[in-house]
């Protein structure tokens, strides 16, 4: 009796501890019902595809193209003289109106973490269809052009704002962490040979209706804007001829309808995502009351235009309280959601790609050809062709007829005071704060403490 | 959906049943033991006392026989027994005293005091409990006694200033916000990664925040589920610290252990008491602000400094748009109010002496100091069931909570406004009463009170223990629990927080909802082997752990309603989004043991291990091993000391070992792409989720720690001191990474080490005790020291401006502050690198400490016949940084100590030019003023966080008790900090409330 009960004790004991050991398969676990497995993301065109369109959302929706008040569209206009802040401490505005940023800005570091994130983005992309063997050679074709455009694109604005910068080529975060800040002309050959790359890999023709996806001409587009910049007149105009040449798919459009999503001057715009969202920069500038809320338009701008010039009433709107007047920016006019999207935000357009060519021929010695891409411009905006004679006359009526086709769309006042020299004399009478060093932003200071390589600050900060 | 996947792993099953056969052969163990007495029964009654008062809740039991009797409240007590029966008469803190009935039928009895009788407590361990006197392990207690007295409800706020070693700090005063607790000090450099392990009667309780950052809210942080543990119902709370006690809990046992114990029923005659309470909470201390007068003079000087004549169409307050007389305190106005606070508490207790209840059922309510009607209020339940079986062989313990969270609060703390708004801004209504907006200048802030987040969280606790003694020396246990959280908030931003001359109407009102559900469950199969031979008494526990957790979350927000009467109604949005939507699992297994041994009640060793399987980790990671050494010699009972008149109690015990910690999330080491709610051309995009890393391991910590109890004139004087020395080291971190690299941080081990030291003492005296009269005192302090003691690669990693090896982690690096120039007027800072300009890093480096240097409680509890006043003092010597309010100048108001600012050349000020934000060196010097030396300020302070004064009332009524209760909460500071509360982590939020109640408690 007491061996019988001492066996049974110990026949269970035995297999109990046996089975407790050979556990170990429990806390094996599936995958997050929300997340794919890198691998996975790349055997299926869809879901590849999937992680590029969230690049083009998250340009729309974060960092340095974004239409809310927390991208340059906003930011520049506000750092030069396009906009002005409305008085609140907590109004993001304000330090780039003031000209008073600090490293620790956080729109500043928005636009060095969120473009090298989405740069990341591009990057895995490119390795992931590399590796890939389920996809065919086309559809790879088309995604890693769309990459190396993107790369680029946000490349080229990074150097725009904080100078000489890494150029991030890969997803090697051992490497990436200790990247060097590389000299402004490398950086434009880097930008040039990823633009020449994807050239050869973007179809020209658009992969879906509303030219929300980037095709050759959008590449042109930023190649012949990049060669400008760089004063290789020769080459930015045959860039943007590449674009002007389709002309039958690329219509100036009236000022009415240019901003609307079907408008065929359009050359890449940013899907809203939902049906019925209207642009970010419709609803951050637009105010139905005054005092505006956040910011309007400066008193500077809109002396400056014209009287016979139509795009001061299409493309702005006063609103008027007791008598006092405040003026937005009224290019996009849907500040709400709509039963269906009217407009998107729009990255290319073919006026700039008419005034890039008319400021090239003028260098180039080409001074009708100038006239004539300026006037296009003008006379589309109720303006008479243009006075302008000499060479430097036609340059500089190019220049001041982008201050008006082109305000508060992604800086472009600022890059073009910027790259013209014309920073301190513009600026600096009528900003307060305006100071020399202003013309690059600071690096954020976490950057500079978390890689050491990207010292020294840029001068002033 | 699987939500409950128990069944899915067929060997976890197995291993389950295994329990369920053993306890199956319970039948073959029974036999009767019960033995029929012959002699005649009595009917016994008496009165309990202690020699002068009666005392209540003694129980008294018949020796050898399963009849069971408690005194009442005024210490009487009938029982049954035999002529020749002997009664045993046991209560804590007094002498078990047996006494033969020797036919009496009224037997009257006198305990005595036992001061050495604190030593016999059980104290739960976890797995296990062990005697006071013989723990090996650092373990420290508090009980419904001192729960009771505080008018909270979050269990951490109970235990504040009470326990050696645990730090806790309130995060804000908004009701159902959190708590920060360290228990000895930051063992990890992530700063979320310090959270104890918390267990309800035996079941795992997650504190994993819920809530999403979509329905964000007042709070500093996500919404933290421990609010679901309701303090009313529970007996007692132990804190793990050291090795001995927490290494049994292996991987998830570094930051401590806090181990919850429910109220069980006892067996006696039923017992009702209801507790009800009521009372009211305001904010403890406001900045000391300027008024429209000083306010209006730092404006116009601003402007001058900055050579602006004439005031802007915007700068409403100096421009005349604005009265200039209005003068408005918005402290007042925002966070004056008067919270109001309801509890209400009941119970049912009793029973048999083979089964035993407890019902508890309570309510609490408690308002804000916010303008506007919200609450937050709490109602629970809690049943508790033992038996056992006739021969006691079997026994099962049953226990079940559930409570209901229902939280209605702005989604915003008025904090901020309060603080910033200038004193002549408009008033908040309309002669007519409507919100005022002033034309449109200004954003009158009680808009936000439109902005509501609402919050129901339902969470329920449920735990079952079996056990059976096999033989004399062997028992077999399973605990099996279950808990199961919903948790579903709301946020909505309705078109009226805007003013309504933007005609923005309900078509951009949205909402946002975030559901979250949360299923556990744990299976605990044990073993435990007993046995005294006259080598010393052996303990020996074996088990196994199972545990699955799953979570689902689903976050919405819905834009566009007809009407905003609509927006709760997201079938009535025009726009619907899913923002998230997730499933998580997370399972974990492990084996552990103890094996105690005992010599002689003198010399005691205590062995436990872990091994530990977690899914956190990647393939060839999940694994590790834990495990301590604990050893304890009581010296008092050795013959050289024995007898002592003076030292009645004394005992070293030592304690080594490793635990670890998995807290990183779910997942972290794949390498995937997660779904991102965003669309672009129809199509939901997708983002990488993260660097891939699937390399990393575990956090190891390995504790030491050497403690000393002394029990002075029968413990009169009872004093512990313990010396600990944590080295957490394999350092599981998000390493910053510079952005280049997509991302701001990867996952991975960090050869850094990190020591947390420190010494602990307790002191409890009875001060005196005679008569009706008692007083005693208990005294907690801690001096704990952080310190990075290895980083290899400071130098050259991403830590380099963050931390200092030697030095603490809590530090701050700092520009070194030299004070105002008398030229320029500007704030100036030491130059160290002597580069002519002021830059990062070279510049900002000098080392703050912010973590407490000392800090601790005093209580004492005086009682007087019937009347008894309990307070606690706790205090903490510290540093900690001021309120930062932006550059003096801008259309914001400052502290009134900024009024005596530099105005021209040749002032000596202690504060900088005015500036309208033009002056870029002044706003720079501003800026770096909020990182200098000269922000960080002296935050010590002492507080009476809790006093209870309750009055018994004499009723004269059999069985029935009725006291009186008067309790308060935070109603004095002491403190230098001149920037409101000094208690906080992050500032800006509302600061812990002073609360007082009164209240009743009624036993019958």
């Amino acid at each position: 009796m007491k061996a019988l009960s001492k066996l049974k004790l110990y026949i269970p004991l035995t297999v109990l501890f046996n089975s407790l050991f050979s556990c170990d398969s429990f806390i094996e676990v599936g995958l997050p019902k929300s997340q794919l497995t890198t691998e996975a993301v790349f055997e299926d065109y869809n879901t590849a595809e999937a992680a590029l369109l969230n690049i083009y959302s998250g340009i729309r929706d974060r960092g340095i193209l974004t239409g809310t008040g927390q991208g340059i569209s906003n930011l520049l206009g506000n750092y030069a003289d396009e906009l002005v802040s409305s008085e609140s401490p907590t109004n993001s505005s304000l330090n780039f109106y003031k000209n008073s940023l600090m490293t620790t800005n956080t729109a500043v570091s928005g636009f060095w973490t969120v473009s090298y994130n989405q740069i990341y983005a591009a990057n895995a992309i490119l390795e992931g269809t590399h590796k890939s063997d389920k996809m065919t050679i086309e559809q790879k074709k088309q995604l890693q052009g769309e990459c190396y455009f993107i790369r680029a694109l946000l490349h080229f604005y990074l150097s725009e704002l904080f100078g000489s910068i890494p150029y991030i080529t890969d997803t090697d975060f051992r490497k990436n962490s200790k990247a060097t800040r590389m000299p402004l002309p490398l950086i434009y050959e880097n930008i040039e040979a990823d633009l020449q790359k994807a050239l050869t890999m973007i179809p020209s023709q658009y992969l879906e209706q509303e030219r929300v996806r980037p095709n050759a001409a959008a590449v042109q587009a930023l190649l012949a804007r990049i060669y400008l910049y760089n004063k290789a007149y020769g080459e930015a105009s045959n860039a943007a001829s590449a674009v002007l040449n389709q002309n039958q798919l690329y219509i100036l459009e009236t000022l009415n309808t240019a901003f609307l999503i079907s408008s065929k001057e359009t050359i890449w715009q940013l899907h809203a995502g939902t049906a019925g969202r209207n642009t970010s920069e419709a609803s951050y500038f637009t105010f139905t009351a005054i005092p505006p809320p956040q910011v309007y338009l400066s008193g500077t701008l809109l002396s400056s235009f014209d009287a016979a010039d139509l795009r001061r009433t299409a493309w702005i709107k006063a609103v008027t309280k007791n008598s006092a007047t405040f003026y937005h920016a009224f290019k996009y006019k849907e500040n709400n959601a709509t039963a269906v999207s009217k407009e998107y935000s729009i990255v290319f357009r073919l006026a700039e790609q008419f005034l890039i060519r008319a400021e090239s021929r003028a260098y180039q010695g080409d001074l009708i050809g100038a006239k004539e891409d300026l006037n296009k411009v003008r006379n589309r905006a109720g303006l008479t062709n243009t006075g302008a004679v000499s060479q430097q006359e036609i340059i500089e009526a190019v220049v001041h007829e982008r201050r008006h086709e082109l305000f508060t769309e992604q800086g472009h006042r600022f890059f073009d005071l910027k790259r013209t020299g014309k920073l301190d004399n513009v600026l600096g009478p009528i900003k307060m704060a305006w100071n020399t060093t202003n013309i690059l932003l600071p690096i954020p200071q976490s950057e500079l403490a978390t890689n050491p390589n990207l010292l020294p600050q840029n001068p002033g900060y | 959906m699987n939500y409950f996947s128990f069944y899915k792993d067929g060997k976890a099953l197995y291993c389950l049943f295994f329990l369920g056969i053993m306890l199956s052969f319970s039948s073959l163990y029974a036999n009767i033991s019960f033995r029929q007495n012959s002699n005649p029964q009595l009917q016994i009654k008496g009165v309990v006392t202690n020699g002068s008062d009666p005392l209540p809740g003694v129980t008294i039991s018949v020796k050898n026989k399963p009849v069971i009797a408690v005194s009442d409240y005024s210490g009487q007590y009938t029982i049954t027994a035999a002529t020749d029966d002997e009664l045993i008469v046991s209560y804590i803190g007094f002498k078990t005293a047996v006494i033969a009935v020797a036919g009496r039928t009224v037997v009257d009895i006198r305990l005595e005091y036992d001061t050495t009788a604190l030593q016999e407590v059980k104290v739960n361990a976890g797995y296990y409990s062990v005697k006071e006197s013989e723990r090996t392990g650092s373990i420290a207690r508090i009980t419904s006694k001192d729960i009771e007295n505080q008018p909270v409800s979050n269990i951490l706020a109970s235990m504040q200033g009470r326990m050696a070693g645990v730090s806790i700090t309130q995060t804000t005063g908004v009701p159902g916000g959190g708590f920060d607790i360290k228990i000895r000090g930051q063992n990890s450099l992530r700063t979320d990664g310090n959270s104890p392990l918390y267990i309800i009667d035996g079941v795992p309780f997650s504190s994993e925040s819920i809530g999403a950052s979509q329905t964000g809210t007042s709070f500093p942080g996500l919404t933290s589920p421990l609010n679901s543990i309701n303090p009313d119902s529970v007996e007692s709370i132990e804190i793990l610290k050291d090795a001995d006690a927490t290494s049994i809990y292996g991987s998830r046992g570094a930051n401590g252990v806090v181990l919850i114990t429910t109220k069980k029923g006892k067996a006696g005659r039923t017992r009702y008491s209801i507790n009800a309470s009521s009372g009211t909470g305001r904010v403890t201390k406001f900045l000391n602000l300027m008024d429209t007068t000083e306010y209006l003079k730092m404006r116009r000087q601003a402007f001058a400094n900055d050579n602006i004549t004439t005031y802007g169409p915007l700068d409403y307050d100096v421009n005349g748009t604005w009265d200039q007389n209005r003068s408005t305190d918005w402290q007042k106005e925002l966070l004056g109010g008067t919270a109001q606070l309801t509890d209400i508490n009941t119970s049912i207790s009793g029973g048999s002496v083979n089964t035993q209840f407890s019902i508890n059922g309570s309510y609490n309510s408690q308002s804000t100091v916010f303008p506007g009607d919200f609450t937050y209020s709490k109602a629970g339940a809690h049943v508790s069931l033992n038996h056992q079986s006739e021969d006691s062989k079997f026994r099962l313990s049953f226990s079940v909570g559930y409570n209901i969270q229902r939280n209605n609060q702005p989604s915003y703390d008025f904090t901020y406004d309060a603080r910033s708004l200038p004193p002549n801004a408009p008033s908040l209504f309309t002669a007519d009463g409507r919100l005022n907006w002033e034309n449109g200048t200004w954003d009158n802030p009680l808009r936000n009170l439109n902005t509501e987040f609402k919050s129901h969280t339902n969470d329920l606790t449920a735990n079952t223990v079996f056990s059976y003694d096999i033989a004399k020396e062997l028992s077999a246990k399973i605990n099996i629990g279950y808990t199961s959280l919903q948790n579903d908030e709301s946020r909505i931003v309705p078109s009226t927080i805007q003013n309504p001359a933007y005609n923005i109407t309900s078509a951009s009102s949205s909402i946002f909802l975030n559901d979250i559900q949360r299923f556990s469950w744990i299976a605990e199969p044990q073993l435990n082997w007993k046995k005294s031979t006259q080598y010393g008494a052996f303990d020996m526990l074996l088990g196994a752990t199972f545990q699955n957790r799953e979570s689902s979350r689903m976050v919405q927000s819905g834009t566009g309603f007809t009407s905003n009467n609509l927006i709760y109604n997201l079938l009535s949005a025009k726009t619907v989004r899913v923002l998230g939507n997730d499933e998580t699992q997370y399972k974990y297994q492990a084996f552990f043991g103890r094996l105690n041994y005992n010599l002689h009640q003198r010399y005691i060793l205590n062995l436990t291990a872990r091994r530990d399987g977690s899914s956190r980790f990647g393939p060839g990671n999940q694994f590790a091993f834990f495990g301590a050494v604990g050893a304890a010699w009581l010296f008092y009972k050795e013959q050289f000391i024995k007898d002592n008149s003076w030292l009645n109690f004394g005992k070293i015990r030592a304690s080594y070992g490793t635990t670890g910690s998995d807290q990183i999330g779910d997942y972290q080491f794949l390498d995937t792409y997660t779904a991102n709610s965003v669309l672009y051309s129809g199509i939901t995009g997708l983002a990488p989720s993260r660097l891939y890393n699937a390399g990393f391991g575990w956090e190891t910590n390995r504790k030491l720690e050497v403690a000393m109890e002394l029990g002075f004139l029968q413990d009169r004087i009872f004093f512990t001191t313990a010396w600990y020395r944590n080295r957490s080291s394999n350092q599981l971190v998000g390493i910053p990474l510079p952005s280049t690299t997509g991302f701001t941080s990867i996952q991975a081990n960090l050869g850094a080490v990190v020591e947390n030291s420190g010494l602990e003492f307790t002191l409890r005296t009875v001060n005196f005790t005679q008569g009706s009269f008692s007083w005693t005192t208990s005294l907690n302090l801690t001096s704990p020291r952080t310190k990075l003691v290895d980083f290899p690669n400071l130098q050259s990693s991403s830590y380099r401006n963050q931390y200092r090896i030697g030095s603490p982690l809590n530090i701050q690096l700092l520009y070194n502050f030299k004070g105002v120039n008398p030229q320029t007027g500007l704030y100036e800072y030491q130059d160290i690198n002597n580069d002519g300009i002021i830059s990062f890093p070279e510049d900002k480096q000098i080392v703050r400490d912010l973590s407490p240097k000392y800090y601790g409680g005093i209580q004492n509890q005086l009682i007087y016949k019937r009347i008894s006043l309990d307070f606690l003092f706790q205090f903490t010597k510290q540093l900690n940084k001021s309120y930062p309010m932006g550059p003096a100048g801008l259309m914001s108001n400052q502290q009134q100590r900024i009024k005596n600012s530099w105005s021209q050349p040749g002032d000596q000020a202690i504060y900088q030019i005015y500036t309208t934000g033009y002056d870029k060196a002044a706003v720079t010097a501003d800026a770096l003023y909020n990182e200098s030396t000269a922000f960080v300020t002296d935050a010590s302070f002492i507080r009476l966080k809790n006093i209870c004064l309750s009055y018994d009332v004499p009723l004269n009524l059999r069985d029935t008790q009725l006291k009186i209760v008067l309790q308060g909460q935070n109603l004095l500071t002491f403190t230098k900090y001149r920037d409101g509360d000094p208690e906080f982590i992050s500032y800006g939020f509302l600061p812990p409330l002073k609360i007082i109640t009164a209240g009743i408690q009624l036993n019958f």
